[in-house]
């Protein structure tokens, strides 16, 4: 039995598990785009401005892009997957601001280890950094609840 | 942007309209709803605010 969709409403269709698949991950690597594949195109454009705008407001008010580090594993990762929750994006922000895509606060002896603490830190200490890491792991936490969205649409769990 | 309160009126912005478009679908629920998140947010933070004004830092 099919479903009656009222005038205006987007259609729901069936997708594959596959195909559902790939809009969860076209999601991930830009926000909206999983909407936009299942043809939500009005909602992948509102999400995409939403968390883009949040990402960015994230960047310019210094916010933190964490780094794992081995004596706070747990809270650590839990701010990494917040992060990197937004996608490619983070890695084009990391490569900008650690100058390499660093995830993980290098061992002591490691060349790399002073740059990377001091820039972490730098930022850390910018009066505006604490609004800066709300909107980034804001971004990174929605983008990833866009994506059981998706999957949700795509197995036609919802609307 | 260095205003807290700005920074509060978009982020509690930001978040209420995206819960509003994620959960609901009618238009006018939307508002609704939206609505009501960003009030409880931007509200309950002045609300806090004003009953933590006796305490002194």
């Amino acid at each position: 039995m099919t479903e009656s969709q009222p005038p205006g409403r987007e259609a729901a269709r069936a997708v594959s598990p596959g195909r559902a698949l790939l809009a969860v991950l076209v999601g991930w690597l830009v926000p909206g785009a999983g909407h936009a594949m299942l043809g939500r195109l009005r909602r992948a454009a509102l999400f995409f401005v939403l968390i883009l705008g949040s990402f960015g407001l994230g960047l310019a008010h210094d916010g933190r892009l964490a780094l794992y580090n081995d004596k706070e594993r747990f809270l650590t990762g839990l701010q990494l997957l917040a992060n990197v929750g937004i996608g490619p994006a983070d890695a084009i922000a990391r490569r900008n601001v650690y100058g390499e895509v660093a995830y993980a606060i290098p061992t002591e002896s490691d060349p790399r280890y002073p740059a990377r603490i001091d820039t972490f830190r730098k930022r850390q200490r910018s009066a505006v950094s604490a609004y800066g890491t709300a909107y980034l792991w804001t971004a990174g936490l929605m983008n990833l609840l866009l994506l059981l969205d998706v999957w949700d649409i795509a197995m036609r769990r919802k609307d | 942007m260095r205003s807290h309160f700005g920074h509060l009126v978009i982020y509690s912005g930001i978040v209420a309209v995206f819960f509003a478009v994620l959960t609901r679908r009618d238009r006018r629920e939307q508002l609704k709803f939206g609505g009501l998140v960003w009030l409880g947010m931007a509200g309950g933070v002045l609300l806090l605010a004003y009953l933590m004004l006796p305490f002194p830092r």
